[in-house]
């Protein structure tokens, strides 16, 4: 057992075997990779008229559609006499594979391992004897949830669509929010046990093409189990992991990801999860609201101002209050010091220590609301916010001063558009608060230092952290941070994403 | 694992014994009691302290005292005596006994300036006819000392001789001319103003009252509301001063600072008189009364300087920023005591509010 917990055990390599199964494609192999699985099925088809030709026609059940099993394949080699007529199994097997049968997709599979890819991923195949080679069709089920609003991220003007859980659907859906053929998708495979479909989409001619290598390179060098949340890409594909920043942006709404498509960078869809990534990942993006746009520009200006407002409040209301109660009283109106004086007087805790009590307890709450269904969160919030915060201030465990600056600091955080970042700014508001107690405004001074030396020292994909604030070195800072110009005036994209073409209107 | 360890090290480093060199020290706002007003004396000893603290119907209001040959001793004194720690740095009104004025107010400031809790824009008075503490007593008896103060600083601009004045300002003129002013109240425990005391080489020299106090807002062209009443043959005109603006400059002969003229343009408004007095010939005649009333102030004022011998007032300052090519011979050559002193008032009554 180390200081630090238990000593490092050397890692033991990553069991790799390529292909996995090596065995000559036969049902038999088939039979023996699908070994205990009740749903794989198989089944011995004669062809129309001819007692001799008999193929078979394996899938699992339940990832096929059995319809289109029926009526695309087993039907036309039922009924279908010239098929029969085909001298051996090579020309059956060419003439299927070019035609004869209806269904849309074929494919020539020549490896076990590709075949049983293909059987979990919903395609049916038809093995020939003495073939070494089978057809593979795609008839699988397409049971996925319908496209619904989005549940996260509120819309007041806007599309009301969000991406679902199939990626295909949702490459559909940014299909239809821009129409431009440009928009390209790359696709990969993540993950040995998931065999995740992972879709990298960028617009040609826009992006910066090193940037989509930078992402395709990353994507390629993950080598995990599987690909189940979003965690298991987030956190292969960033640049640093030692920050409680996020470093790509997510969303579920098609048109916010088409948007930053159009901006010039780059998406991530990933097959079984509702939400699409957007690369790179500044601090600007995660202060800007979709519905930034939609609003008049003043409108969207004085709310950016509040915005930007509230993440100072949020980071360091309860580190001040703690710096000038226990170190600045000078600080302190004397009306307002009086007022906290008669608040305080009977209460035992440590000013902290109180402010430390009321942001765990935040915190708890917070977390006790999302666990639950949404209805009983509601309740949770309401008997822990108001029953037991009323209780706790009548006795004198915490001052209403306390109670006012952590609701503030709480509330402020959500005005985030990013819940994310809102996470961040937490964990960072906690040793803002820890500093302030120790050397109060000079600890919160040398906090502050901290955390914009931290963010400086950050990049999301080559491109610093605090864009549009700073820029990369040598490169200019650019204006309009806080405010959101007219759109009229917003000629060009971010000069950050060094994309090919700056100019995004007349 | 250095990296952490490093961090595990800057976090205890307070527990290391070198907190009280290296991080400020921490108390808790609760385990205070603040003192807004202070009364400063001469005594026997030296110098005694009245301390008033709390108030606002917040906090329980309490009288502390105490008495040492210095300022710093006595209120290391009075530490002792509460069950909680005395803090000085929401002191906002500090009151001298006019013994101590006489005495000198150089120790009293130099506290001040120098103390890391007391604040220079602590406003400075100082009690006409009586003492610091019993005048803080006698308003604590009826309410907070700091609340009445607070009130007479708020109602400052109503009245039209009497002004705020703090630490700083006092200080900065006592180091810049030797001379300063300082608001004036009545030692009789109501806190009313008593003109304002003037300041010489540290020390009180004189008072200036009535009339003079009246000049003194004019010279530093600080007043905003003020009623001047003039007898007419139809009743009294009430004339309500809205306006002053004053401007000095020194009259040379050659290089030779030989005079000091100054020129007070006063705005005023009718507030109350018979309608005759609208007319044109009797505004003009209001206009000059109302002039020579001003006038009078602020010769009263400009009087106290030559008699008593300084530049209360920083008049040569003001000369300067009019002059400021002049403003190096203006202060090596101003001496109130021999100049010849020019003074023209313009009155405007500008509207009557009536006047339509």
């Amino acid at each position: 057992m180390g200081f630090f917990g238990r000593a490092r055990e050397s890692v033991p390599p990553h069991p790799r075997k390529e292909p996995r199964y090596d065995l000559p494609l036969t049902l038999e192999s088939l039979e023996t990779v699908f070994a205990g699985c009740a749903d794989f099925s198989k089944r011995n088809v004669r062809l129309a008229g001819d007692g001799e030709k008999v193929i078979t026609l394996c899938y699992i059940s339940g990832m096929v559609r059995m319809e289109r099993v029926s009526d695309y394949v087993l039907r036309p080699l039922a009924q279908d006499s010239a098929l029969a007529d085909c001298p051996d199994m090579a020309e059956l097997m060419a003439a299927m594979e070019e035609g004869a049968l209806y269904n849309l997709g074929v494919e020539r599979r020549s490896a076990t391992d590709r075949a049983a890819f293909d059987l979990v991923e919903g395609n049916c195949l038809l093995l020939f004897p003495g073939e070494t080679e089978v057809l593979s069709f795609n008839v699988g089920t397409e049971e996925k949830r319908s496209i619904s609003e989005p549940e996260n991220e509120t819309v007041l003007k806007g599309p009301r669509d969000s991406f679902v859980e199939s990626v295909r659907t949702n490459t559909s859906l940014c299909r239809r929010h821009l129409k431009a053929p440009e928009l390209r998708l790359r696709e990969q495979i993540v993950g040995r046990q998931s065999v995740t479909t992972v879709d990298v989409l960028y617009l040609e001619g826009v992006v910066d093409p090193s940037l989509v290598e930078r992402v395709q390179a990353r994507l390629e060098r993950i080598d995990i189990d599987a690909v189940l949340s979003t965690g298991n890409i987030e956190e292969y594909i960033i640049d640093e992991t030692a920050t409680a920043f996020p470093l790509v942006q997510y969303t579920e709404r098609p048109d916010r990801f088409c948007a930053g498509l159009a901006e010039g960078r780059v998406g991530i869809l990933i097959d079984g999860l509702p939400l699409g990534y957007l690369a790179p990942g500044v601090i600007g993006d995660f202060l800007r609201a979709p519905q930034d746009k939609s609003n008049n520009w003043m409108v969207a200006s004085v709310i950016s101002v509040l915005r930007y407002a509230c993440l100072l409040l949020t980071l360091t209301l309860p580190a001040l209050y703690i710096a000038v109660v226990t170190f600045h009283q000078e600080m302190i109106p004397t009306r307002l010091a009086l007022s906290i004086i008669a608040a305080k007087r009977d209460v035992p805790f440590l000013s902290v220590f109180e402010v430390l009590i009321l942001l765990l307890a935040f915190e708890i709450l917070q977390e006790a609301g999302l666990r639950l269904p949404q209805s009983i969160g509601q309740t949770v919030s309401i008997i822990g916010g108001l029953v037991v915060g009323t209780a706790a201030v009548e006795a004198k465990i915490v001052s209403p001063a306390v109670l006012i600056v952590v609701s503030i600091a709480g509330i402020a955080g959500y005005t985030m558009p990013s819940q994310e970042l809102a996470g961040a700014l937490r964990i960072w508001r906690f040793l803002l608060a820890v500093l302030a107690s120790a050397a109060g405004l000079f600890g919160v001074v040398a906090g502050a230092a901290m955390l914009v030396c931290h963010l400086a020292g950050i990049e999301s994909f080559g491109v610093s952290y605090l864009t549009p604030f700073a820029a990369n070195a040598g490169e200019q800072v650019e204006g309009h941070a806080v405010l959101r110009q007219p759109l009229k005036r917003t000629k060009l994209r971010p000069a950050a994403l060094r994309t090919r073409n700056r100019r995004n209107q007349r | 694992m250095k990296r952490w360890a490093g961090v595990l090290a800057l976090l205890l480093l307070p527990l290391g014994g070198c907190r009280a060199d290296l991080l400020p020290y921490a108390r808790e706002i609760e385990d205070m009691s603040l003192v807004r007003t202070l009364g400063v004396d001469a005594d026997a000893d030296g110098v005694a302290v009245t301390a008033a603290t709390g108030g606002q119907g917040l906090d329980d209001p309490a009288l502390i005292s105490g008495s040492a040959g210095t300022l710093s001793a006595a209120l290391l004194e009075m530490q002792g005596e509460g069950d909680s720690y005395i803090y000085f740095g929401h002191v906002g009104q500090m009151l001298l006994g006019e013994d101590l004025a006489r005495r000198g107010v150089g120790g009293a400031l130099d506290y001040v300036m120098r103390d890391v809790e007391m604040r220079l824009d602590t406003e400075l008075y100082v009690i006409q006819n009586g003492q610091a503490g019993t005048t803080i007593s006698a308003a604590w008896q009826q309410d907070s000392a700091a609340d009445r103060l607070e009130t007479l600083h708020d109602g400052a601009g109503l009245r039209s001789d009497s002004m705020s004045r703090t630490v700083r300002n006092v200080l900065s003129d006592l180091e810049r001319c030797g001379a300063s002013f300082a608001p004036a109240l009545t030692g009789d425990g109501t806190l009313s103003t008593a003109g304002y005391a003037l300041l010489r080489d540290g020390v009180l020299v004189g008072w200036a009252e009535g009339a003079a106090a009246a000049g003194v807002n004019l010279l530093l062209s600080r007043v905003d509301a003020d009623v001047v009443e003039l007898p007419q043959a139809d009743g009294t005109a009430a004339l309500r001063v809205v306006g002053a603006k004053t401007r000095i400059r020194g009259v040379f002969d050659g290089e030779v600072l030989t005079g000091m003229d100054v020129k007070c343009r006063v705005e005023a408004n009718l507030a109350e008189g018979a309608p005759a007095l609208q007319e044109e010939a009797a505004r003009r005649r209001l206009e000059a009364e109302l002039a020579a009333v001003e006038q009078e102030r602020i010769l009263a004022a400009l009087e106290l300087c030559r008699t008593l011998e300084g530049d209360f007032f920083s008049l040569a300052g003001a000369a300067g920023l009019s002059q400021p090519w002049r403003a190096e011979a203006l202060r090596r050559q101003w001496d109130p005591s021999s100049l010849e002193v020019s003074v023209s008032v313009t009155a405007k009554l500008e509207r009557s509010y009536d006047a339509g």
